[in-house]
């Protein structure tokens, strides 16, 4: 008996990418559900198909076989436009690399999805993106440009991003990569505590143990099959609806 | 829009260097452009002065009378109520004079030429005298003074004439001295007289060298006609623009009162001698004419000069294109990674495609409005310098002697308007690619 509603659903899922006269399988025949509320890592070593899968989920890439549904709708049959809006309105990234725009400050990075959404007033945009980066402590930072950042600072600043438009999914591809072990712990304590504050469904990839040991479920891939689909410590949003029901 | 705005500048900011060299072309195309497109203005008005300062009314009513079919006598006969009816019959007018035409064997003590004479009522020239400058003596005799000899007003005496500058000193006259005028009258004799020299005018272009003013009266005993006979009632309009607008409400008010008006042909009254006299019909017949019509045998430097400058400007539009297009490039391969986090948090392709067509406009904006401001600065200081043209044939061609430039709103705009889009559109297939790329690949491609 599932306790939250799906929000991702993967089925029979292949990806195969053309390398020359080879085909890279990617994914084979992955079978996953993702429900809403989960603090979800996805782990394996490197090519075992995790950013695939996270790019898949996060329609920016189309499955070569078998079907995605991402809150609900079949990410095969919809189209460009309809993908963005998508992305636009359900989905947040985080990146390994950051990638915030070099040219925009702190606040216009993280105020920037809630232009293209478009519907807000300026006010109301100030004080979301105002409450999202007090959320992530940088409220100090504010009028401060990326390269004036730290790589913590950075993440926070991608976190806040990511959170801002309050996406039912945040999709964080190996978050803490290119952090130190303090600063990755704290970025993953902060995106747990927004999980449990904001019950914002999280899935990150990572092959760094400690940081699996933090997720309330590790799907392991290897070789672009899932080999283990586990529960860790059940905390977070996702943990307390089974509890209650049972 | 603001912000993409605000992305676009700072992306041009990051990539100084590029940019600077962009700018810097750019402006000095739109400047180039903005300088000629003020020599072919000025080239415009000064044909327009001289043409309707020595030949043509805005707005001419002439006209051709034939006793016999075979004739072609270019006069308007009846003259007082031929002009009244057109004072009736149009609006918007600054001023009608009416003037005599005809052809002569201009004769000196030591030489002659073929001039088109101009019969002038003095009473009605005052903007003629405004125009006119005589000239020193130097100007047209070796070893003249300085000093400025006659008065164009006596052109209001009988017998008398005013000349060019160029002509007084092929026929070697100073004022004072008389020229003997002989002419074919319309009936096939010979007739002359002669005529004072009033004035010396400076030469205002190639159709100076053509042109001699005399009083009417005399022209027209010359030609033996009487006084209610003219060449052309010459009409000055508020607007000169609407010239071809009020020729055709003219034509369709004397229509209605009864005068048989000539079909409109573009040429000048003299071009048409041999198609009328070849014409199976006899009487009055108008003639109306703008005055492009009565100097569009001088039009071809206007568009001499337009096509040189659309050519020039064109290769250095196509050269400044392939800069813009390759720094576009440039920037959607610097930027791919951008353009994938960008498309990943749920950017549309219509406006990745908008943020780098906007990083072109405003480099092309920026400028387009440098380069136009500076243009417009040279081209009037250049004008107000009177810059003196020294060689004949580049005098002649420019039609005045010195280097007259004019820039206005228009040009500096068309010039500005036309570039920034030029620059909007180098950077369009650029911007399109970018807006094509999958996020995914973009993602990738941060490594």
């Amino acid at each position: 008996m599932r306790a939250m509603p799906a929000i991702v659903q993967l089925q029979g899922v292949h990806k195969d990418y053309p390398l020359g006269n080879l085909v890279v399988r990617a994914l084979r025949g992955v079978d996953l559900t993702f429900d809403k509320g989960e603090f979800t890592t996805v782990a394996g070593p490197s090519g075992s198909g995790k950013t695939t899968l996270l790019n898949l989920v996060g329609c920016v890439d189309t499955a070569t076989r078998g079907t995605v549904t991402v809150d609900g709708a079949s990410t095969s049959a919809l189209k460009e436009s309809k993908l963005t809006e998508l992305r636009l309105r359900k989905l947040g990234f985080i990146f390994q690399s950051f990638n915030l725009i070099g040219v925009l400050n702190l606040f216009q990075n993280v105020e920037f999805p809630l232009l293209l959404q478009g519907g807000l007033t300026k006010g109301e945009r100030e004080s979301r993106v105002r409450d999202i980066v007090d959320k992530v402590g940088l409220t100090e930072q504010m009028k401060q440009r990326p390269n004036e950042l730290s790589g913590g600072q950075r993440q926070r600043v991608a976190i806040a991003r990511a959170l801002v438009t309050r996406p039912s999914i945040v999709l964080a591809d190996e978050p803490t990569a290119n952090l130190d072990s303090g600063t990755g712990n704290a970025i993953i304590d902060l995106m747990k505590h927004l999980n449990e504050t904001e019950h914002t469904t999280f899935i990150f990839s990572t092959h760094d143990s400690r940081v699996m040991s933090r997720a309330s479920r590790i799907v392991q891939l290897v070789d672009g099959k899932v080999v283990d689909d586990g529960h860790g410590h059940r905390t977070g949003a996702a943990a307390v609806a089974p509890l209650a029901e049972a | 829009m603001g912000v993409f705005i605000r992305i676009a500048l700072r992306n041009l900011m990051q990539a100084r260097l590029r940019s600077f060299f962009l700018t810097v072309a750019l402006s000095l195309v739109t400047m180039l452009l903005v300088i000629l497109l003020g020599l072919s203005q000025g080239l415009t008005e000064t044909i327009v002065k001289n043409a309707t300062t020595l030949a043509s009314g805005h707005l001419n009513v002439a006209g051709f009378f034939k006793a016999k079919a075979s004739d072609a006598n270019p006069i308007v006969t009846h003259r007082a109520e031929v002009r009244k009816a057109v004072e009736e019959s149009i609006t918007g007018v600054d001023f009608i004079i009416d003037r005599a035409r005809g052809w002569a064997r201009v004769v000196s003590d030591v030489s002659s030429m073929n001039a088109g004479l101009t019969g002038v009522d003095a009473k009605e020239e005052s903007r003629l005298f405004e125009i006119l400058q005589l000239a020193k003596q130097s100007e047209y005799k070796e070893g003249g003074s300085d000093e400025v000899k006659g008065d164009a007003r006596r052109l209001a005496n009988k017998n008398t004439a005013l000349i060019f500058a160029a002509q007084a000193k092929r026929l070697e006259v100073d004022v004072g001295d008389k020229l003997t005028v002989a002419v074919e009258t319309m009936k096939g004799a010979r007739n002359t007289a002669e005529f004072e020299i009033v004035g010396i005018a400076r030469d205002i272009g190639i159709m100076s060298n053509w042109s001699v003013f005399t009083d009417k009266a005399s022209l027209l005993e010359l030609y033996r006609l009487d006084a209610d006979v003219t060449g052309a009632i010459q009409i000055y309009l508020d607007d000169v623009d609407r010239a071809p607008k009020a020729m055709g409400e003219l034509r369709l008010a004397l229509e209605d009162k009864g005068y048989t008006v000539m079909e409109h042909d573009p040429r000048p009254f003299w071009a048409k001698f041999e198609g009328v006299s070849g014409e199976d019909w006899t009487g009055q017949r108008l003639d109306l004419t703008t005055w492009s019509d009565e100097v569009s045998f001088l039009l071809w430097i206007i568009t001499a000069v337009d096509s040189i400058s659309f050519v020039l400007v064109g290769i250095l539009v196509v050269i400044i294109a392939v800069g813009i297009m390759n720094s576009m490039w440039m920037s959607v391969r610097e930027r791919t990674p951008e353009v994938g986090t960008l498309r990943a948090i749920g950017m549309s392709r219509r406006r990745v495609l908008l943020m780098f067509m906007l990083e072109a406009l405003i480099l092309g904006l920026v400028a387009t409005s440098l380069g136009g401001a500076a243009g417009a600065f040279i081209a009037r200081s250049i004008d107000a310098a009177h810059v003196h043209v020294s060689v004949d044939a580049v005098r002649l061609i420019l039609m005045s002697d010195t280097l007259h430039l004019s820039v206005g709103v228009q040009q500096v705009l068309t010039a500005v308007i036309a570039f920034t889009l030029i620059s909007g559109l180098s950077a369009l297939w650029p911007a399109y690619r970018a807006s094509r790329l999958q996020p995914v690949t973009a993602i990738q491609h941060i490594g």
